[in-house]
C-alpha cells in the first residue's frame, strides 16, 4: 500500500542556524555572542549587516567547528542521556569592500556568512511526541547557513545594513497507482523550494570626545521556517479508501528576533553587552496531523499533534577583548564573555494522542519534550599579522554551555501528570578560523 | 624565487582546500545544457581559455585572476523546450532563473589572487525530484536533470604573467531518511482514520571538484584545461507503516529504496583561444564527457507488505493492494562523447568610454544514449546549437562609480534531428516513436566591474 513512501525520496528537512545557538564566527563566539555592534568583517552576516560596511579589505575566512551535547533527561521512564550528533562544521566567511568612488568612497560593503555541517546539510528529525528528545537544541545544530549582508555608512555615525539568510523547504506529492497492465507505479515530484529571511540592522556611534569609541547597535532578523509537506495519495493503489498522507513539519525554526547592544571601544579592548528577545510565541510547533480529510483538510479530523503554548524568550550577552601588540605587525587578542538564555518550552505541557492497538482506541501518551534554561561561558584568543608579516588572521574559541536543572511535565487534559523529568546537561563547541587578507 | 615559493603556498592552499572539503555525491548542472552568463552562451560555450569574470566560476576557475577589480554580475534566462514524440509534444518545463555571482581579486604574497562564487537559482525551486518508472517515455537529459541549483566556489592564482590556476567545489545533498506512520486507517469511512507519522531524515553534505588551468602562450593565443567531477545524487529511504485496517485487519508495511536520481559524469575540456584579427577573436572548446559511467535513475525496491485477509475474508467491494513485484532495473547504456564548441567574438565598436561585441557560436552533442530498442524509454537525439549575441561595456558613468558596466544578451537555437526509435519486439508496450525538438534560449547579464576608471582591458588573451 505505501509504495508511495518513496515518494520521501525527496523528503528532506531544511536548513536553520547553529549561530542562533552558539553565534557565528570565531571572533564573536568567544565574546559572549555579542557582535551586534562591535562584528568585524564576515561575522556581520549574521550579527549586524550595518557592520559590513566597515570592510576595507577583502578577506577570505575559512574555519571548523566542533561540539558535544550531553543532554540529560532524568526521570521515571526517562533515558536519562540522550543520543545527540556532535555538532562538526566547516565555515567560510568572505567580506569584500564594495569601490565604489566619490562621495560613496569607503562606505559600503559585502559579508558573506557560510557554515556546512560535515556530515549533513540539514537534520530534519521530527519524532513521535513521547521519544524523549531537546527539540530547541539538538537538530538546530545540525543545519547549513548561508547568509549575505550590504552595509553602508551613511555618516554621521549612522550605519545601515540589510541582508538575508537562505533556507530551504520541500514540497510535493506523491502518487501511488495501479496502472492499465496491473503493475503498482509511483509519480514522485517533490521541490525543493528557497525560502529566506531578512536581516535588518543599524549602528550609531555616539559623538563624544576621547579615547573611547561608545557604539550602540540594533539588528532585527527574520522568522526563520524549513517545513517539509508531502501529500502521499495511495487511494488509488485499491479499492480501500486510503486516506491522504500529510507527510508535514516543521524541520528547523528559528523565531523573528531583536538584538540591542552597547559596544565600548577604546585602542585595542573591547567591552559589549547585548539583550535580545525571540518571538518563540508564534512557534507552530514540530509535527502536522497526519491524515488529510476529506472535509476541512489537514487537522480537521483524527489525531492532532500536541499544542503546546511556547514562551517569546530573552538572551543577555556580555564579551570583552583586549588586545596586545607583540611585535610590529602582530597583534594578539584575548576575549571572554557569557549569555543566559531562557527556554521557551513551558515547565508544562500537554499530552499527546496515539492510537493504541492494544485497546484499539486514541490514547493520551506523555510528551516528552525537554529544554533548560541554558548559561554558556565563551573564552578565546586571536592573532592578527600585518605587514611586514603576511595578512593572515587567526582566531580560536570555546564555549561550554550548562543546560540548568529544570523540571518539565507533561499532564492530561485533566492536569493529571502523565511524565514527569528533569532537563539538564551541558554542551562544549570549540572552533577556529583562518582568514587571509589579499 | 620567492614569488615561486608563494605561489606554490599558495597552490597547496588551494589543494588543501579542495581536499578538505574531500567531494563526494551531487547532481546535474544547468550550465552543462544552457550555459552560464550571456558572453560565453552566446560563443557557443566554447570559452573555457576566453572565460573571465563570474562566468569563469563554471567554465575555468583559474580565469578568475583575470580578474583586475570586484566583479557582481546578475542575469536571466529562460530555455523553452518545445519537445515532441510522434508529433506530441511532451511539456518538458523550461528551464530559466537568476545567473549571478561575484569574483574578489586581490593579491596575496605578491601574486594575483582571486575569489569567486557562481550561482544558478531558479525561479520555481532549488531542485526537483521526478521519479518515473523505466518504461516510461521521458527526455533523459532535459525533463528533470536541469530543475536545480547551481553554486560553486572558486580560488585562482596567477604564479606568473602567463600562468593560471584555479579551482573549487560545487555543492549540492542527497538525502537518506527513514519515515514511520502509525495507528488506524478507517477504509470505510477515512476521516476517522487515527494516524501519526515521524521522519528522521537527512540531507547529507555534497561536493564536487573543478579546476583548471590557463596558459597564455602570446598576446594572441591562449589554452586551457579545465576538469569537472562526477557527482550522484542518492537517495536512501526507509518507511514503515504498521497499525490497524479499522474493523478488518492489521497492515504492516516495510520499505527499503535506494536510488541515484541524478548523475552528472565527469568531464574534461580542453580549449584554445585566438586572436583572429585586430578585433576578432575565435575560439574552441572539445569537451569529453563520461557518459559511459551514468547510473540509471530508477529505484531499487525491497518491500514488505504484510496484510492477512479478515477472519470472514474480504468484503466483495474491497480488492487488496498486492506487494509490488520486484522492480528489475535494465541499465541504461550510453558512450562517452566529445563535444567540440566554437566560438567568435568581433569587438564591432571600441572607445574610451564604450565598446560594442557581436558573438556567435555552435556546438554538436551527438546523444550518448544507445537506441532504446527494449523495455526502457530514455529519449534524447543528436543535438546542434547554433548561438548569437551582443554585448556592450560603457566606462566613466559616474565619479561614483569607477567601474566598467557591461550587458551581454544571447540568444541560442538547439534543434534535436529527428530520428525514431524502433523497438526490438513488436508486441512492445510502448511501441515505435519517433522524437526531435527544439530548445530556445534567451538571456542577459549584467556586469559591474569595479577595474579602476575602467580602462579598455588590457589585450590579453
Amino acid at each position: 500500500m505505501l509504495g508511495v513512501a518513496s515518494g520521501l525520496l525527496a523528503a528532506r528537512g531544511a536548513a536553520a542556524s547553529p549561530e542562533d545557538l552558539f553565534g557565528y564566527g570565531a571572533r564573536t563566539s568567544a565574546m559572549g555572542a555579542t557582535g551586534t555592534a562591535h562584528a568585524t568583517g564576515y561575522e556581520a552576516a549574521w550579527h549586524n549587516p550595518a557592520l559590513a560596511s566597515v570592510v576595507r579589505t577583502p578577506k577570505l575566512t575559512l574555519g571548523y567547528t566542533g561540539g558535544v551535547l550531553r543532554l540529560d533527561a532524568q526521570g521515571d521512564g526517562l533515558p536519562g542521556r540522550i543520543s545527540s550528533a556532535p555538532v562538526k562544521g566547516t565555515t567560510i566567511g568572505a567580506e569584500i569592500p564594495v569601490p565604489l568612488g566619490g562621495r560613496f568612497a569607503h562606505r559600503v560593503g559585502l559579508a558573506l556568512a557560510f557554515y556546512e555541517p560535515t556530515d549533513v546539510v540539514v537534520r530534519g528529525r521530527v519524532l513521535y511526541p513521547e521519544k524523549t528528545q531537546f527539540p530547541m537544541v539538538d537538530n538546530r545544530a545540525q543545519s547549513v547557513t548561508i547568509r549575505a549582508a550590504l552595509g553602508v555608512n551613511v555618516g554621521y555615525g549612522i550605519r545601515v545594513g540589510v541582508g538575508f539568510a537562505a533556507l530551504a523547504e520541500v514540497v510535493g506529492t506523491v502518487v501511488a497507482a495501479t496502472d492499465a497492465t496491473g503493475r503498482v507505479g509511483t509519480r514522485v515530484e517533490d521541490q525543493l523550494v528557497a525560502t529566506y529571511a531578512p536581516v535588518l540592522g543599524a549602528t550609531y556611534d555616539l559623538p563624544l570626545n576621547g579615547p573611547a569609541r561608545w557604539r550602540f547597535g540594533a539588528t532585527y532578523r527574520g522568522e526563520q521556517t524549513a517545513r517539509f509537506a508531502i501529500v502521499i495519495d495511495g487511494s488509488k493503489l485499491s479499492s480501500l479508501q486510503i486516506p491522504l498522507f500529510n507527510i508535514s513539519g516543521l524541520a528547523q525554526y528559528d523565531p523573528a528576533q531583536a538584538a540591542v547592544e552597547v559596544a565600548r571601544s577604546e585602542g585595542l579592548g573591547v567591552l559589549a553587552a547585548q539583550v535580545v528577545y525571540k518571538h518563540w510565541g508564534a512557534f507552530p510547533g514540530l509535527l502536522e496531523p497526519t491524515v488529510v480529510c476529506n472535509d476541512g483538510g489537514a487537522g480537521a479530523c483524527g489525531l492532532t499533534p500536541p499544542k503546546i503554548d511556547w514562551h517569546d524568550t530573552f538572551v543577555v550577552r556580555v564579551g570583552a577583548e583586549q588586545g596586545f601588540e607583540l611585535a610590529r605587525g602582530a597583534v594578539a587578542r584575548a576575549r571572554t564573555g557569557a549569555f543566559y538564555e531562557t527556554t521557551p518550552l513551558p515547565s508544562e505541557i500537554p499530552g499527546s494522542e496515539a492510537y493504541d492497538a492494544g485497546v484499539k482506541g486514541v490514547v493520551t501518551v506523555p510528551t516528552r519534550y525537554f529544554d533548560s534554561n541554558r548559561l554558556a561561558l565563551t573564552v578565546g584568543a586571536g592573532l592578527a599579522l600585518s605587514k611586514p608579516l603576511p595578512p593572515i588572521d587567526l582566531d580560536v574559541f570555546a564555549q561550554y554551555h550548562v543546560l540548568l536543572p529544570r523540571a518539565v511535565t507533561s499532564v492530561d487534559g485533566n492536569g493529571g501528570a502523565l511524565s514527569r523529568g528533569e532537563s539538564s546537561g551541558h554542551i562544549t563547541v570549540i572552533g577556529m578560523t583562518a582568514g587571509v587578507r589579499f | 624565487m620567492a614569488r615561486q615559493r608563494h605561489a606554490a603556498a599558495l597552490l597547496g592552499g588551494v589543494l588543501a582546500l579542495a581536499v578538505s572539503l574531500a567531494p563526494r555525491a551531487a547532481r546535474a548542472n544547468p550550465p552543462d545544457t544552457y550555459g552560464f552568463g550571456s558572453r560565453e552562451t552566446a560563443m557557443g560555450n566554447a570559452v573555457a581559455a576566453e572565460t573571465r569574470g563570474v562566468a569563469a566560476n563554471y567554465y575555468n576557475p583559474a580565469a578568475l585572476a583575470r580578474s583586475r577589480g570586484l566583479e557582481v554580475s546578475i542575469g536571466y534566462f529562460r530555455a523553452n523546450h518545445y519537445l515532441e514524440m510522434n508529433g506530441r509534444d511532451n511539456g518538458v518545463d523550461p528551464v530559466k532563473g537568476i545567473n549571478a555571482g561575484l569574483v574578489a581579486p586581490g593579491r596575496l604574497l605578491g601574486i594575483p589572487f582571486a575569489f569567486g562564487l557562481g550561482l544558478h537559482l531558479p525561479d520555481d525551486r532549488i531542485s526537483r525530484v521526478r521519479a518515473l518508472r523505466q518504461e516510461q517515455p521521458r527526455w533523459e537529459l532535459y525533463d528533470n536533470r536541469n530543475q536545480r541549483l547551481y553554486l560553486a566556489a572558486n580560488l585562482a592564482i596567477e604564479p606568473f604573467p602567463w600562468l593560471q590556476i584555479g579551482g573549487g567545489l560545487s555543492f549540492m545533498s542527497s538525502t537518506r531518511g527513514q519515515l514511520n506512520i502509525s495507528g488506524a486507517a478507517n477504509v470505510l469511512q477515512p476521516d476517522e482514520s487515527q494516524l501519526r507519522h515521524e521522519v528522521d531524515a537527512d540531507l547529507t553534505a555534497i561536493r564536487y571538484p573543478q579546476a583548471g588551468i590557463r596558459i597564455i602562450l602570446s598576446e594572441d593565443v591562449a589554452l586551457a584545461a579545465v576538469y569537472r567531477g562526477e557527482f550522484q545524487l542518492g537517495l536512501d529511504l526507509g518507511a514503515h507503516l504498521q497499525g490497524d485496517i479499522v474493523g478488518l485487519t492489521t497492515a504492516l508495511y516495510d520499505l527499503e529504496t535506494h536510488s541515484v536520481n541524478n548523475f552528472l559524469p565527469q568531464q574534461l575540456v580542453f580549449g584554445g583561444s585566438w586572436k583572429l584579427a585586430k578585433n576578432v577573436r575565435g575560439t574552441f572548446d572539445a569537451r569529453w564527457i563520461n557518459w559511459s559511467a551514468y547510473v540509471s535513475p530508477v529505484a531499487r525496491l525491497d518491500v514488505l507488505l504484510d496484510i492477512p485477509p479478515p477472519s470472514g475474508g474480504w468484503p466483495s467491494t474491497i480488492t487488496p493492494p498486492q506487494t509490488p513485484a520486484a522492480t528489475r532495473i535494465v541499465p541504461l547504456r550510453m558512450h562517452d562523447r566529445i563535444i567540440p564548441h566554437l566560438g567568435v567574438e568581433w569587438r564591432a565598436y571600441g572607445s574610451r568610454r564604450l565598446e560594442g561585441f557581436v558573438r556567435g557560436g555552435y556546438e554538436i552533442s551527438k546523444t550518448p544514449i544507445e537506441p532504446q530498442t527494449g523495455l526502457t524509454n530514455y529519449v534524447d537525439r543528436d543535438r546542434h546549437t547554433l548561438s548569437l549575441g551582443l554585448g556592450a561595456t560603457a566606462r566613466r558613468l559616474a565619479k561614483e562609480l569607477p567601474a566598467s558596466l557591461s550587458l551581454d544578451v544571447h540568444a541560442a537555437i538547439s534543434e534535436l534531428i529527428e530520428d525514431t526509435t524502433k523497438k526490438a519486439s513488436a508486441a512492445d508496450f510502448v511501441g515505435d516513436y519517433s522524437a526531435h525538438g527544439y530548445i530556445v534560449n534567451l538571456g542577459l547579464m549584467l556586469t559591474v566591474a569595479f577595474d579602476g576608471w575602467g580602462a579598455p582591458t588590457k589585450e590579453e588573451p
